[in-house]
């Protein structure tokens, strides 16, 4: 029997089985390559300020960031890229460095340093899944490393201006998800009909740009225009992450605390999967989605 | 367009290369490149839409990698940087200037490579990266004269600049340059474009 390969990572909200782009990157993949990896969303989480999550933990060895994490799989014989020519998997890497370069800066500005969209989504999201007093430091920290980030491969040394970098960090990634949606034209998915790597990297790095709600939205709203890639990210979404009793195992371990304990019940499937349509009908937009819900009632025995 | 080409012997220096145009001064790949189009000169115009995404996404690999990487072994590698490096930044400077300048590059650059990821990384591991990146370069180039087919373009500019400078430098240690070596194509791209546009006799890059 295969070892267990367990994620840590980041939840879901909005649709989507995360919010965090690193950590949808090895979900979709395992689901392209059939990995069964059995997933833990983890509340409390000092690795996240340190860039760790999402990790892997197998029976020998712990493993972070995305392109190990899916180098492992490759060696276990989950490979998602087995059809691709050596043309095809030397483009995935050129495209994978053009999503690094151009599009990362834009989205992780978006997602930390947009003061109103921090301030009114992504630090009480994230604050809301820590645990006191971890949730007054962490997003803070999470927020600085990403600013950092922007700064330090954008900027110009030594005083690094935020305002210098914005413009053309947003000019890059609209050019960016234009340059993506010209390569995807009207394919299924980057090369040919079935999922790769590559697309797993591209649903990884949009969905969370297309799906989470925002007050200032401009590379959203860029994002919206481009239906090929929308289409793309829903089309995923649809066949991958259709949140069913039989898919995903999903565990949410809260963390220790005056009144938390980790909770699991099982329900018949027909009961739940009715439940989980009324929760999704009523769950309004900028709270997380039923996948919060169904943590709380589902579990594969 | 060897104006272009040109610039790039030079890139690793920072700022370098830049042009000078009447009373306008641009430097860096990017904005000579955009600046040269709006003069009506581009490499590119030849190309449909997805071959400049390509193109574009293979100049970001280059970026991503062998920039990274040989800033990576400038300023982080100790052996480079206690024989080559520091004396060569802080050269042009009086001490104690020479000193104080290298020291704040090099605490820049590792404050870079920590945000990028790069700062838990040993050599051997960037050495690796470099040979994707290469095998990546290679497998694209294939048997064609340049990257493009029959035409080279700014990706072609840019490879040669980077590879020409790894394959020329002397540093301390020659695993960098033996990376590139074991890809005859690409040694074959540098040498012909060395050749065609550089006019050039004989190749000044060492085989061995």
């Amino acid at each position: 029997m295969a070892a267990p390969l367990e994620l840590s990572c980041w939840g879901g909200g909005w649709g989507l089985p995360s919010v965090h782009s690193d950590s949808l990157v090895v979900m979709a993949y395992a689901k392209f390559s059939g990995a069964p990896l059995k997933v833990n969303v983890i509340d409390n989480n000092w690795r996240g300020s340190r860039g760790d999550v999402p990790v892997l933990t197998t029976e020998d060895n712990t493993i972070s960031q995305p392109a190990k994490i899916l180098n492992f799989l490759r060696k276990q014989k989950y490979n998602a890229d087995y059809e691709l020519s050596a043309k095809q998997g030397a483009d995935t890497l050129a495209y994978i460095a053009l999503l690094e370069e151009k599009l990362l800066p834009a989205v992780l500005h978006t997602f930390w340093v947009e003061s109103d969209n921090y301030f009114t989504v992504t630090k009480p999201w994230f604050a809301s899944r820590m645990p006191f007093p971890l949730s007054l430091i962490l997003p803070g920290r999470m927020s600085k490393g990403a600013l950092n980030r922007i700064l330090l491969t954008r900027g110009e040394p030594p005083f690094y201006h935020l305002r210098e970098v914005e413009a053309q960090i947003y000019r890059d990634a609209k050019e960016c998800l234009n340059l993506l949606s010209n390569r995807l034209g009207t394919s299924q998915f980057f090369f040919g009909d079935m999922p790769s790597t590559l697309d797993a990297y591209v649903f990884g790095f949009l969905a969370p740009l297309y799906k989470v709600r925002f007050p200032k939205v401009q590379l959203q709203e860029h994002l919206k225009q481009l239906s090929n890639l929308c289409r793309f990210c829903d089309d995923i979404l649809n066949s991958y992450f259709r949140v069913s009793l039989g898919d995903l195992h999903v565990q949410k371990v809260k963390p220790r605390g005056p009144a938390t304990t980790s909770v699991k019940f099982t329900v018949a499937s027909s009961l739940y999967e009715r439940l989980l349509a009324l929760c999704q009908h009523l769950s309004p937009p900028h709270f997380p989605s039923a996948l919060q819900y169904r943590s709380l009632f589902a579990t594969r025995q | 367009m060897s104006l272009v080409a040109e610039a790039l012997v030079s890139q690793i220096a920072g700022k370098v290369p830049f042009i000078h145009v009447g009373n306008q001064v641009v430097s860096e790949l990017g904005p000579i490149v955009q600046f040269v189009k709006a003069k009506g000169h581009s490499l590119s115009d030849g190309l449909d839409e997805v071959q400049k995404a390509e193109m574009k996404a293979y100049m970001e690999l280059v970026n991503n990698m062998l920039l990274t990487a040989e800033l990576y072994l400038q300023w982080c590698d100790d052996a480079t940087v206690g024989e080559i490096t520091h004396a060569r930044y802080g050269s042009p400077y009086p001490w104690p200037l020479n000193h104080i300048l290298a020291y704040q590059k090099q605490w820049e650059v590792k404050r870079k490579m920590k945000a990028i990821g790069w700062g838990n990384k040993t050599l051997d591991q960037v050495l690796e990266d470099v040979d994707q990146c290469c095998q990546a370069l290679s497998q694209r180039l294939g048997t064609q004269p340049y990257f493009f087919n029959k035409q080279p373009t700014e990706l072609d500019a840019l490879v040669f600049g980077h590879l020409y400078t790894i394959l020329t430098t002397q540093m301390t240690n020659d695993e960098l340059s033996e990376k590139v070596k074991n890809y005859s194509n690409l040694l074959a791209f540098c040498r012909r474009i060395e050749q065609h546009y550089f006019g050039k006799g004989s190749s000044s890059i060492r085989l061995s």
